[in-house]
């Protein structure tokens, strides 16, 4: 599935903590407190019990919203926005 | 996702448990950019000469089953990283010995060769379709090769060795003719005189052998997973003079190869720049090998063909074949249904 996961944390340490995993999950950045991109269910449960690990529940917020394939392409995207082919995992071969 | 490490001077090493690819701006340039790649997304790593790696990054790599792959400049690949595991009983690679020199061997080695021949006259008929003028030259070309299957099938021996120079002599006259329909069917301005590498003599080659080059390192792949041994080859010899078991089970799927690179030259995608001229041939520049890598690489992993009655990328089914051979080996093997575990 295609996830979004979307924050406001106060603590520097864990908001760090917190972009880190999104990155080891595979997760790309596309805003500062903003990532997105494909998860399996058992990537999105590793991960979700990684943040909970680092944030204060009294004044952070997380969001994890799942969104299906079709959703994604009636996105309407402006400006320097990210690639839907890149965070679909439809891109095969990435040369660098 | 495959990853090519294609530029000079690339480093890729490890930063948070993510892979980083640093990457120079310019050649020999000390301003780099910095590209990173979680673990789970990468399924292979292609590196090309010139670059360079950390120890760090082969463990990650070890650790999400992803394998490095080292290729020459024209493509093809001289060594990966791979766990030192087989991927699984060893008795398949027993089996796999004892069929590469038994009857077995040689009746495997008729089917590939066969079904390699047949893609190959397929094929011409397909280019018919929108070539109506070349048809009386495509129909006896068909017909010769048709011939040349008959003599295959025709073949007897006790093992592969006995008819091994036949076999080679006709999947060859095969070849040429195939090769030499192609030739006709593409603009004038690529026609080529047959096959060539080690340097391509021409465009064409240059690009077919890049092509060989990947679909090599996927079938290698492929057999490993299986649990099959890649050196214990059935009929071919690679240039270290070993017999190579992914010339072997290669055959069939060559037409994926010549389809791609074919359509990028009929589809008038390829341009004098996507080549260098070496003084004695031509090479594929970084462009060249980017467009015939994105293509590639989709036609095996994104387009779906039906095979074994499911609809699967080619990429799986030549997985599911190499697994079926595996296990046909196994079958072959009495004491396999009764012994205990």
């Amino acid at each position: 599935m295609i996830c979004w996961v979307l924050y406001d944390i106060q603590d520097n340490k864990a908001r760090r903590n917190v972009a880190k995993y999104c990155k080891q999950a595979g997760l790309y950045r596309v805003q500062y407190s903003c990532f997105l991109g494909t998860l399996n269910g058992h990537e999105k449960d590793t991960l979700e019990l990684q943040i909970e690990e680092e944030i204060d529940e009294e004044v952070d917020k997380v969001y994890i919203f799942p969104m299906n394939k079709s959703e994604l392409q009636s996105c309407i995207l402006m400006g320097q926005a990210f690639d839907k082919k890149l965070v679909s995992d439809e891109v095969r071969a990435l040369f660098l | 996702m495959h990853l090519y490490l294609n530029t000079y001077g690339t480093y890729l090493h490890i930063k948070d448990q993510l892979f980083e690819v640093r990457v120079p701006e310019s050649e020999g340039s000390k301003q780099y950019q910095k590209h990173h790649v979680a673990a789970q997304k990468v399924r292979t790593i292609v590196m090309t000469t010139s670059a360079a790696l950390s120890t760090d990054a082969i463990k990650l790599a070890m650790a999400h089953h992803i394998d490095i792959v080292f290729l020459e400049r024209g493509g093809q690949p001289f060594g990966r990283v791979w766990h030192s595991k087989p991927g699984s009983t060893t008795r398949i690679r027993k089996r796999q010995l004892e069929a590469s020199l038994s009857e077995t061997g040689l009746r495997w080695v008729k089917n590939w060769t066969l079904r390699k021949m047949q893609n190959q006259a397929d094929f011409l008929f397909d280019l018919l379709r929108h070539r109506p003028h070349l048809k009386a030259s495509f129909t006896e070309k068909r017909e010769r090769i048709a011939e040349l299957q008959k003599s295959v099938q025709d073949l007897e021996g006790d093992r592969t060795a006995d008819v091994a120079d036949s076999l080679r002599g006709l999947e060859g006259s095969a070849g040429r003719l195939y090769f030499a329909g192609l030739s006709e069917a593409i603009p004038s301005a690529w026609a080529f005189k047959g096959r060539s590498s080690r340097p391509a003599k021409d465009p064409f080659n240059a690009f077919l052998n890049y092509a060989y080059g990947i679909l090599y390192s996927r079938v290698e792949k492929a057999l490993m997973v299986a649990g099959l041994d890649p050196y214990t080859g059935f009929l071919h010899r690679d240039d270290y003079n070993q017999l190579s078991f992914v010339y072997d089970f290669i055959e069939p799927y060559r037409i994926y190869a010549d389809t791609v690179v074919f359509r990028l030259f009929s589809g008038k995608k390829v341009n004098q720049q996507h080549t260098d001229e070496l003084s004695v041939g031509y090479s594929l520049n970084k462009e060249g090998k980017q467009l015939l890598v994105a293509a590639f690489t989709d036609y095996l992993d994104e387009d779906t063909i039906r095979v074994l009655n499911r609809n699967q990328t080619r990429a799986n089914a030549m997985q599911a074949e190499a697994h079926g051979f595996a296990n046909s080996l196994l079958e072959k093997d009495d004491d396999y249904e009764t012994e205990d575990y």
